[in-house]
């Protein structure tokens, strides 16, 4: 989760992080106490991690979508869309990956993926979540809007082969195969993208594999939504618990013998800050509030909306967008389908209502697809948070034999641990 | 050298209070725009998280951010690169150590001024453990011996002695800061300006010894400006600036 990285971020940054020879990676698991928020919080560290590179050769890559003068001010930092590269020495097979809601070409969970499979013996090109800002500001659209999954696989469909292409040109990528994957959000772009490549043809895509993909983003947003949704005392019991949290844990801090930071001294921080289960919900809620703020901003941005800011105003590189902030952080996800996604989409086509559009968004409206389709395979959690009631019975019926359903790890709690990375081993063997 | 520094700090020290009171983060709306749709409930800027930070520097302190981004990009991290290019890691870990064993001296004081003997004892243990077995410091024998490694500076102990934060403060180069941190962190380095004149080195010696000290530091921070690719950045890394501090200050 976003705010966990950034936790981690800071914890790593603000302190001296000194290099521990006698540290091993492998070695550790944490004796938290299971549920599967804290799976998805923390990751599912009661299993021990996967043994994997410790870093990769990633090339750092930018292709250019839009015109350069045509990014607003505001995101100058984030002219070209970024993505990255990683590249075996001689011809291999290749594997896109698509990074899940809010999160980047690199985000932890991406790195993970990235380093599984370029052991595997894959070349990797990472791309950024249609709801990544970035991305955002440099799809050349003036109509597209992100979590539209027909729209979103068509637009990644075109930035995969214009970076394909790049990587040949500059980077001598030669490939033998060329498969796909993708995480929570990813997972269902990357069914989308591989329904829409049987017609078009360009990749002929060898295996796909959907991980922890939400079966309806209606559903999953519901549900995320309502965990900072806590109906009594609304706002100020949300900021109180946030608030008991961080003090929780300040003492868990101040009563480790030492001050620096490792990764099995964050877990014993989260051991004895002994987190509520609402309290997790509330990271989580929280978490994905702080991905939908920037999505929603990026887009007010782009698209001259006026929504959290000044329609017809050129924000500057200096100025303050905290106003712009708070005002994003009170829209739901679900205030951004009823009032920007549904009417939006119902301009272009008059004859579709609400309900046939929530039943488009999402991997029903592909079933057909998706029970045929050989070459693509299914990774989820039995206890993954993002689906509702009967959706894992759902995903088993559809994928059949196809389907791996792990029985804890929350949602993609449990992507770097050892037998998720097994699975993947052995759906990705293009090298061997 | 003497008389150039204080120059320079003098320098300093009037163009930060200008700039700090000069800049803006106030947008000059076009005549056609036309206001946010979505509003804030009454009250709700003023109970949100981000404004329990005191931040009336904010033109400054984005400016400065901006600076500090493009020092990084076009200075700080090339040359960080070339360094870990020609360093062996081993080197590297060493001159990593060599600092971080310096920087005990400070820990120890602070740790003294904020009456936590067992801390301060710990890190007088690291540092005669480190400056000896550990030849000057390159070695960190003393963590796996189970002396942990503490960190104090003056900003905390202004803090345990009961004294706010202040406003925030971007500072140059350096990043996130309050009033009070900036303060501390400059007595901090008067402090270790004074060991290393114990050393007794001449000018350039010295300069060199600096030089490396700051390379050393930003080899060992893996953040990046603008990585987050969030337009929030800057607020986001205030509160977690902030809530670090608070964090520090109550161990």
């Amino acid at each position: 989760m976003r705010l966990i990285s950034i936790f981690i971020m800071l914890f790593l940054t603000a302190c001296s992080t000194k290099n521990q020879p006698e540290f091993k990676v492998e070695a550790y698991t944490c004796d938290i106490e299971y549920t599967r928020y804290q799976a998805t919080v923390t990751g599912y560290c009661q299993e021990a991690a996967a043994i994997l590179p410790k870093s990769i050769p990633t090339i750092e890559k930018e292709i250019e979508l839009r015109a350069i003068a045509s990014i607003p001010e505001v995101f100058w930092y984030s002219t070209k869309m970024k993505y990255s590269l990683i590249k075996q020495e001689d011809k291999a097979p290749l594997a896109f990956v698509i990074a899940g809601t809010g999160a980047s070409y690199q985000s932890s969970k991406m790195i993970s993926l990235q380093k599984t499979l370029f052991q595997q013996g894959y070349h990797v090109i990472s791309l950024s979540s249609p709801t990544y800002s970035n991305f955002i500001i440099n799809l050349d659209s003036t109509t597209d809007f992100p979590g539209v999954l027909a729209q979103d696989a068509k637009n990644l469909y075109g930035i995969m082969q214009k970076v394909y292409q790049q990587v040949i040109l500059e980077d001598n990528v030669a490939a033998t195969t060329i498969s796909l994957t993708g995480y929570s959000l990813g997972g269902a772009h990357a069914a989308y993208i591989s329904k829409l490549d049987e017609s078009e043809k360009v990749f002929n895509f060898e295996k796909v594999v959907l991980i922890n993909p939400p079966v309806s983003l209606y559903n999953s947003v519901t549900i995320l939504d309502s965990y900072l949704d806590l109906k009594e005392g609304g706002r100020d019991a949300a900021s109180a618990m946030l608030d008991d949290i961080f003090s929780a844990f300040a003492q868990s801090y101040a009563s480790q013998k030492s001050s620096a930071f490792s990764p099995g001294s964050i877990y014993a921080l989260f051991k004895d800050a002994k987190l509520t289960d609402e309290e997790l919900e509330l990271l989580i809620g929280a978490s994905f509030r702080m991905s939908s703020s920037d999505m929603l901003f990026a887009l007010d941005v782009s698209y001259n909306l006026g929504g959290f800011i000044y329609k017809n105003h050129e924000i500057s590189k200096f100025e303050s967008v905290t106003n712009s902030m708070h005002r994003s952080h009170i829209v739901t996800f679900g205030q951004y389908f009823e009032k920007v996604v549904v009417p939006w989409q119902q301009e272009n086509n008059p004859n579709l209502t609400r309900e046939a559009l929530i039943e488009q968004l999402g991997l029903k409206n592909i079933e057909n697809y998706l029970r045929n389709a050989d070459k693509i395979s299914l990774v989820t959690n039995a206890d993954d948070i993002i689906l509702a009631e009967g959706e894992v019975e759902y995903l088993a019926d559809v994928f059949g034999a196809r389907a791996k359903i792990f029985p804890r790890g929350g949602h993609c709690g449990n992507m770097d641990r050892i037998s998720f990375v097994e699975y993947m081993n052995n759906q990705f063997q293009g090298a061997k | 050298m003497r008389s150039f520094n204080k120059l320079l700090t003098r320098t300093m020290a009037i163009l930060l209070i200008t700039l700090l009171t000069a800049c803006s983060s106030v947008p000059e709306l076009e005549n056609n725009t036309e206001a946010p749709r979505v509003k804030l409930p009454t009250g709700y800027a003023e109970k949100a998280i981000i404004n329990e930070y005191y931040d009336p520097w904010e033109g400054f302190n984005r400016r400065m951010y901006y600076f500090n981004a493009k020092a990084d990009e076009y200075v700080l991290l090339p040359v960080v690169a070339g360094y870990k290019a020609v360093t062996p890691d081993i080197l590297e870990t060493g001159i990593n150590n060599f600092f971080s064993n310096l920087g005990e001296i400070s820990v120890f004081i602070n740790a003294l001024l904020q009456a936590k003997p067992a801390v301060a004892a710990e890190t007088f243990g690291r540092f005669a453990v480190n400056t000896t077995v550990g030849v000057f410091g390159f070695f960190d024998v003393a963590t796996p011996i189970g002396l942990d490694e503490q960190n104090e500076d003056f900003g905390q102990t202004l803090g345990v002695w009961g004294i706010e934060a202040g406003p925030y403060l971007v500072l140059p180069l350096l990043g996130p800061s309050s009033l009070r941190d900036a303060t501390g962190a400059a007595i901090d380095m008067l402090a270790f300006q004074a060991v290393i004149n114990e050393l007794g080195m001449a000018g350039e010696e010295e300069l060199f010894l600096s030089m490396l000290s700051s390379i050393d530091t930003r080899a060992n921070l893996p953040f990046r400006y603008y990585s987050s690719g969030s337009a929030f950045e800057y607020e986001r890394l205030k509160i977690l600036y902030m809530k670090y501090r608070e964090i520090q200050i109550a161990r």
